[in-house]
């Protein structure tokens, strides 16, 4: 195998790499903004665009068969967001029931 | 006759000695761990979804936490994650000494990271914060803290191990390609859990 094969076969991961840090360093920049409703989906939207190059490229998602993909899939990000969406109603229903009705998703920013 | 030669390819497909997933037996239990690994942290994410939406009042991450040494942190995690990459790659061209040069530059980062995570735990304890209670007012942020980043810092810490016996073994060209790559899928599955709770924690 040549040289330039080679280089051009690991040449991906770095560029993936890039990517990462580019956004990475996006979401650090509106992380330390006044978050809103719209900035919080722009931040979850990074981190699932991360989470996908990280999959699809370093783990060799992208070249696997579908069926392993949607096994994944399905078996972390789908069964993570029925937990979380099954429990977070609960906590905005403890919230309201302590009389602090007001939503302070950003916390004490 | 579509109703039989469907039943027959997907009795041949199930029928042994083939792999329908197309990868190997091992291959195929490491993303399973990986799966489930993945929805241990889903819980324990979710967990601190609730009580931050339970709180009427959570601390300001951005006077508590360095964000740039935060981001450092990542950096340093996302790099071993392209050296990671680019060992598996080399094994599976048969040029293992590379290999080894890039899972010993993971190594470096992993124990960069580690020493990182210490560094935080070290400072946050210096100011206070403990298990059950911290000077900010809120009680679960800083258990939240330690048992999330606490689990992530193990998981990272039995990566080195695993990395270093794979290390060990590419120097002695002892190592098949599917052994790095193995190690790279759990590698990587770390790096991806820093990801959310990157997000999540310091930044949301």
């Amino acid at each position: 195998m040549s040289e330039t094969h080679r280089a051009s076969g690991y040449r991906i991961y770095w560029i993936v790499w890039f990517i990462l840090l580019v956004v990475t360093v996006g979401m650090m920049f509106l992380g330390t903004t006044a978050l809103t409703r719209i900035l919080i989906l722009v931040l979850l939207a990074g981190m699932l665009l991360k989470a996908s190059l990280i999959g699809g490229y370093f783990m060799h998602l992208r070249f696997e068969r579908p069926i392993l993909v949607v096994i994944v899939a399905v078996g972390i990000l789908a069964t993570a967001g029925v937990l979380f969406f099954l429990i977070a109603p609960d906590g905005v229903r403890v919230l309201n029931a302590s009389g602090h009705g007001d939503l302070n998703i950003g916390g004490g920013r | 006759m579509s109703q039989v030669s469907s039943n027959h390819s997907l009795e041949s497909a199930w029928r042994g000695g083939v792999s329908p997933f197309a990868v190997s037996w091992r291959k195929l239990m490491m993303w399973l761990f990986i799966i489930t690994d993945g929805l241990l942290f889903a819980g324990l994410l979710a967990g601190y979804g609730f009580v931050r939406l339970a709180s009427p009042q959570w601390p300001n991450r951005a006077e508590i936490f360095h964000l740039d040494f935060i981001a450092l942190m990542t950096f340093i995690l996302i790099t071993s994650s392209a050296t990671m990459a680019t060992a598996v790659g080399a094994a599976r061209q048969g040029r293992l000494q590379t290999a080894f040069w890039f899972v010993l530059l993971t190594i470096l980062g992993g124990l960069g990271f580690l020493s990182c995570q210490a560094y935080e735990w070290g400072k946050l304890i210096g100011e206070g914060a403990r298990l059950s209670s911290n000077p900010w007012g809120v009680p679960l942020f800083s258990a939240a803290f330690f048992i999330i980043t606490g689990f992530h810092g193990s998981h990272v810490l039995t990566g080195v191990l695993v990395l270093s016996v794979v290390a060990w073994r590419a120097w002695r060209r002892r190592v098949s390609s599917e052994g790095v790559e193995l190690a790279g899928l759990y590698w990587h599955f770390v790096d991806l859990v820093w990801v959310f709770i990157f997000t999540l924690f310091y930044l949301i």
